[in-house]
């Protein structure tokens, strides 16, 4: 839902005090120190920071893998920490879609049934559903390689069905982790290309995680991550007159 | 079809060969159990259905002692005490040259007391004359498959030996199966009249036994007191089921451990199907990480992969089960040849296929399948969404377990160990002991392995240099994968060590204790239906005709009854020991110098181990007997060694015998023969006093050594068939977690090689891990097999049959072990270390 004029959009993802530490070899290790922060709807946000960060905790926490010692992870106003772990996963399949580095596509499913399979998970699957990511497969330039399996599909075109297995089913927030990390500089540029575009072509709300500036370059706000330390860097794309920025 | 399961499904169409690996474990496990299954049953149902239509619709019967019940205790019951429901039977054993192997059962009825019994006897039944029986003395009837198998029509002469006699028989019809009277019934079964059958096994003028038709209530024991106050000395009443159960019950030990060992299969055919589900799970990790990003909950990832575990046990059990039938085919015939080896003469016309028999394979192979795929299910569920467990992360957490596998390893042992120890017969709780000590010992694994190879690290880098060491190190780096296949080959090759000690050992006793007992030099005997123990009687007369041959020093004489009892049948020798016959004892307890003059006096008796186990006698317990001249409780003087029987037997004097009952034939004959005399000139000498239609079997004793020993081996075929079909499925488990465990580094492999490490090196890395696999597991299953082999022949041998056996261990089994271990496990590398060895760095990398 785009914001109407003269109202704040609502907000998506609030992180509040965050704080998750693991033992390591008897010592305590802080990963997250009081993380805070809000992603309003419509919104591209990029997080940044070193390997070793924390960015990969902070990912597995906004989808609910894994839970917080402290604080509060709220996703479409539902709070994550106060649900079961398979009240969570019910969750992530109705309200989260995501983009992985290594695409993760089933070898087993055709294109197209990797793109049924959210619908599938949240619901009966009809000759609408079908309509509906045949269109994104369209949009993403894959409607002919619908019937194909993944391995007949270079590591591009592999990232864009699942950029399109993403967004299929409509989600609240859309997480991708280093989605052009394992292209190589021009299939990463297209695969941006289209992540933007699906994006904010239908006002949908996305966090990257990333090391690419091109793609932080693209965002309407950045947040830096180092030791523990959750920061708004910079408005990216909002700095150069971007729409989205709050 | 959901696309999760569509996705599965097609998951496992595109590994055909893993899938086929899990099939067939399911598959060999289900085929061997449900094979010794049908062989049993079908072996029981022949008995069982041969029995009941012999025994007809009689309820009781009374049997006689050795000599038989006179005709006119029959002739009482019916004149005397208007017993109508009675019927007089004639029953034994006769071979025929035209049908070798077999035996033929004589059936002596009268037809007009059959209609309540066997009502296809009865002379108005049908349109087959048996009137023709009485009228007609030597002729027979014979089912329409018997007289084919014989080869003879009505009308025509049908040759026979009963004992060591000779008579020919005329065919006078043929009976033809109809309703409550099956082929399997009818099976070699000859059927004629009283007198017949009388003068066939020279009983005349007394029957086998007097079959009754009691009502139940108080009116039949009424009428059971009037039959027993009529009954001379040793005839006892029981009801038909009563000796149909304890005939049956005899083989319950032989069936218990023929099923144990088959479930052994099974059990090796889980560790395949364990094996090949957690591949497969392995490999979809990051896949199944990736599902449940996406929002597949945990119990949907344990559906599917459950799914999986249920089409391929379901898959693998339905070939099982086909499988099963054919393997069964086979084995039927080893089972009812070591049964009438063994225990009685049983023909089994075909494998019956009961549901149940099949149902419960079945499922057990589905839920066998399930129970092996759990820790794959375990895996699958446990992966964590998004991010991909590493090969790091696993094996961490395994090597963690190693120290508590170890643990409950112990724990189970000492469980197995126990049990062992319960002062308790029950072998179902000795093989429960058993299955304590081999898991135990399968859990015992990772942590000798680890130990064991950081022993041979050093060694085996001072002779193949850093590949040694990567190769060592490789096996306790992949301990997940590692450990289960050393464990199932520790077991596999255990068990086939334990079998063969177990074996070698019993046969090292026998052959001790043949050397022993067999003091005669040249034994004669009738053509025995069963191949274990004499039967029948020698022709009257014939010992007196024979002892003066030249060259005979001395006789004894033998005569082998079954004698009815109210705890079962009892086997009971009369002997007449010639003073050189008195070495062939062992005893275990008793004083010799006393025990032989009372035993020779009929004062007291001797009894075999197996015996006093069963019944729980000592020395100095007594044993009643019951012949025609009076009840005799006679004290246990010694009890002796003896292998022939599982069932065991009572020796008595000849003298005592003959005071209690009035048999005064002579099974057969040890003849001593006097100082440099060759038995062959004696054989000859014999032969030429033997008379016309005299039928006898005579050996030496290397001869009838030879052919006892024939038969052990004839017994433990299926033992040794058993043994190669479980280590068959083991084997091909361990082969498939090698090679899983190759193929899986295929990516390391590739590294390696585009850093440098020739084709040759490749070879040299894979087969020098699997070899020290092999070794691992080669040094670990010899003290794990010789403990199961102290077990099976201490224990389970004891309380399955009641003798005690003495282990020998012979260097070259050991040997063996190590051997098969080693180079089963170098085999299994073979495939993959080609594979690697061939691939293009480039690809394995890509792979990845």
């Amino acid at each position: 839902m785009p914001a109407t004029p003269g109202s704040s959009p609502p907000v998506v993802l609030r992180l509040q005090g965050l704080r998750k530490a693991y033992q390591e070899g008897g010592r305590r290790h802080e990963v997250l120190h009081d993380a805070t922060a809000e992603i309003l709807r419509g919104e591209f946000v990029v997080l940044l920071g070193p390997s070793g960060s924390g960015k990969s905790t902070l990912l597995n926490l906004v989808c609910g893998i894994d839970l917080p010692d402290e604080g509060v992870v709220q996703v479409a106003g539902e709070d994550l920490t106060a649900l079961s772990e398979r009240e969570r996963t019910l969750f992530r399949r109705r309200h989260l879609g995501f983009v992985f580095q290594f695409f993760n596509l089933l070898p087993t499913l055709t294109v197209l049934e990797n793109l049924l399979l959210p619908l599938e998970l949240k619901g009966r699957v009809g000759a609408e559903e079908e309509a509906r990511a045949r269109g994104l497969l369209e949009r993403v330039g894959l409607a002919a390689r619908a019937d194909a399996f993944p391995d007949r599909l270079s590591g591009g075109e592999q990232q864009r069905v699942a950029l399109a297995r993403a967004l299929v089913h409509d989600p609240d927030l859309i997480l991708a982790d280093e989605p052009t990390g394992n292209l190589d500089p021009d299939t990463g540029e297209r695969v941006m290309d289209l992540l933007d575009s699906l994006v904010r072509e239908d006002g949908r709300t996305l966090l990257a995680v990333t090391h690419s500036r091109e793609l932080a370059d693209r965002a309407d706000r950045i947040l830096r991550l180092d030791h523990g330390v959750l920061q708004e860097t910079s408005r990216g794309r909002a700095a150069s007159g971007g729409e989205a920025a709050p | 079809m959901s696309l999760l399961r569509r996705s599965s499904l097609r998951f496992l169409a595109r590994h055909p060969g893993q899938m086929a690996l899990t099939v067939a474990g399911v598959a060999l496990g289900v085929a061997v159990v449900v094979a010794i299954d049908l062989a049993i049953q079908s072996a029981r149902e022949a008995f069982r259905i041969s029995t009941e239509t012999v025994a007809g619709r009689a309820t009781h019967q009374v049997d006689g002692g050795p000599g038989g019940i006179p005709d006119s205790v029959f002739t009482r019951l019916r004149v005397e005490l208007g017993i109508r429901s009675s019927a007089p039977v004639v029953d034994g054993h006769a071979l025929s040259p035209l049908l070798p192997g077999r035996a033929l059962r004589i059936l002596g009825v009268d037809p007009f007391s059959e209609a309540p019994f066997r009502p296809y006897l009865a002379p108005t039944d049908g349109e087959l004359d048996v009137g023709v029986l009485l009228t007609e003395p030597g002729s027979v009837l014979l089912s329409r498959e018997t007289a084919e198998a014989l080869g003879v029509a009505p009308g025509n002469a049908l040759p026979v030996t009963v004992g060591a006699k000779s008579a020919d028989l005329r065919v006078a019809g043929v009976l033809t199966p109809g309703p409550g009277l099956g082929r399997q019934g009818l099976r070699d079964l000859v059927l004629t009249d009283v007198s017949t059958a009388q003068s066939l096994l020279e009983i005349p003028g007394h029957l086998t036994r007097i079959d009754l038709a009691v009502p139940p209530g108080e009116a039949g024991d009424a009428l059971l007191s009037r039959v027993r106050s009529v009954l001379p000395g040793g005839a006892l009443v029981r009801t038909t089921g009563t000796r149909t159960d304890q005939m049956a019950g005899m083989l319950a030990a032989f069936d218990l451990n023929l099923t144990a060992l088959s479930l052994l299969a099974l059990v090796f055919g889980m560790f395949l199907i364990y094996n090949a589900m957690t591949f497969s799970v392995v490999q979809r990790r990051e896949l199944l990480g990736a599902l449940r990003a996406v929002g597949v909950t945990r119990r949907e990832v344990r559906d599917l992969v459950l799914g999986e575990a249920l089409v391929t046990g379901v898959v693998g059990s339905l070939l099982g089960l086909a499988l099963g039938v054919l393997l069964g085919r086979g084995l039927v015939k080893l089972v009812t040849q070591t049964i009438n080896d063994l225990y009685f003469v049983l023909s089994v016309e075909s494998l019956t296929l009961p549901v149940a028999v099949l149902g419960k394979a079945g499922l057990l192979g589905v839920a066998a399948t399930v129970l092996a795929g759990v820790p794959a299910i375990r895996e699958a569920v446990q992966a964590p969404p998004r991010a991909s467990l590493t090969r790091s992360v696993v094996e961490d957490r395994t090597r963690r377990l190693v120290p508590r596998a170890a643990g409950v390893g112990v724990a189970l042992g000492a469980l197995g160990g126990l049990l062992l120890l319960l002062p308790t017969r029950s072998v179902l709780v000795s093989f429960g002991g058993l299955f304590g000590l081999l898991l135990g010992m399968a859990l015992l694994t990772p942590l000798a392995t680890v130990a064991f190879v950081g022993l041979l690290r050093p060694v085996l880098f001072r002779t193949v240099g850093i590949l040694g060491t990567m190769a060592a190190r490789g096996v306790v780096a992949s301990l997940s994968r590692t450990a289960p296949a050393v464990a199932a080959l520790v077991v596999a090759v255990s068990v086939t060590v334990g079998l063969g000690t177990m074996i070698a050992s019993f046969r090292g006793t026998v052959v001790r204790w043949l050397d022993h007992t067999l003091q005669a030099d040249v034994y004669l005997s009738p053509p025995a239906p069963m191949a274990s123990r004499a039967e029948g009687a020698l022709p009257r007369g014939l010992a007196e005709r024979l002892r003066d041959v030249p060259g005979v020093e001395g006789v004894s004489t033998y005569r082998g009854v079954t004698v009815p009892t109210e705890e079962g049948e009892m086997r009971l020798v009369a002997l007449e020991l010639h003073p050189r016959g008195e070495r062939a004892f062992r005893f275990q307890d008793g004083d010799p110098s006393t025990a032989f003059s009372r035993f020779r006096a009929g004062e007291a008796v001797l009894v075999s181990e197996p015996f006093a186990y069963r019944r729980g006698l000592d020395v100095g317990d007594t044993v009643t007997l019951r012949g025609e001249s009076g009840t005799a409780r006679l004290p246990v003087a010694a009890i002796f060694t003896d292998y022939g029987s599982d069932q065991g037997v009572v020796m008595m004097g000849r003298v005592g015998y003959d005071r209690l009952f009035q048999d005064r034939r002579i099974t057969s004959l040890g003849f001593f023969l006097a100082e440099g005399v060759e038995p062959e000139g004696v054989m000859e000498g014999l032969r030429s006093r033997l008379g016309e239609g005299e039928a006898v079997v005579m050996r030496s004793n290397q001869g009838l050594r030879q052919a006892s020993l024939e038969v052990f081996d004839r017994t433990f075929a299926i033992t040794a068939v058993l043994r190669a079909l479980a280590f068959t499925v083991a084997f091909i488990g361990v082969l498939s977690a090698l090679m899983a465990l190759q193929l899986e580094r295929g990516r390391e492999l590739g590294v390696l090689r585009a850093n440098g490490l020739t084709p040759g090196q490749v070879w040299t890395l894979v087969t020098t891990q699997t070899g020290v696999m092999g070794a691992v597991a080669g040094v670990l299953a010899v003290p794990a097999g010789l403990v199961l082999a102290a077990v099976m022949i201490f224990v389970v041998n004891k309380r399955s049959f009641g003798w005690t056996l003495q282990m020998e261990v012979g260097p070259e089994l050991l040997l063996q072990a190590v051997g098969l271990a080693i180079a089963g496990a170098l085999l299994a590398g073979l495939l993959p270390a080609w594979r690697m060895s061939r691939t293009s760095p480039a690809l394995a990398l890509r792979d990845e």
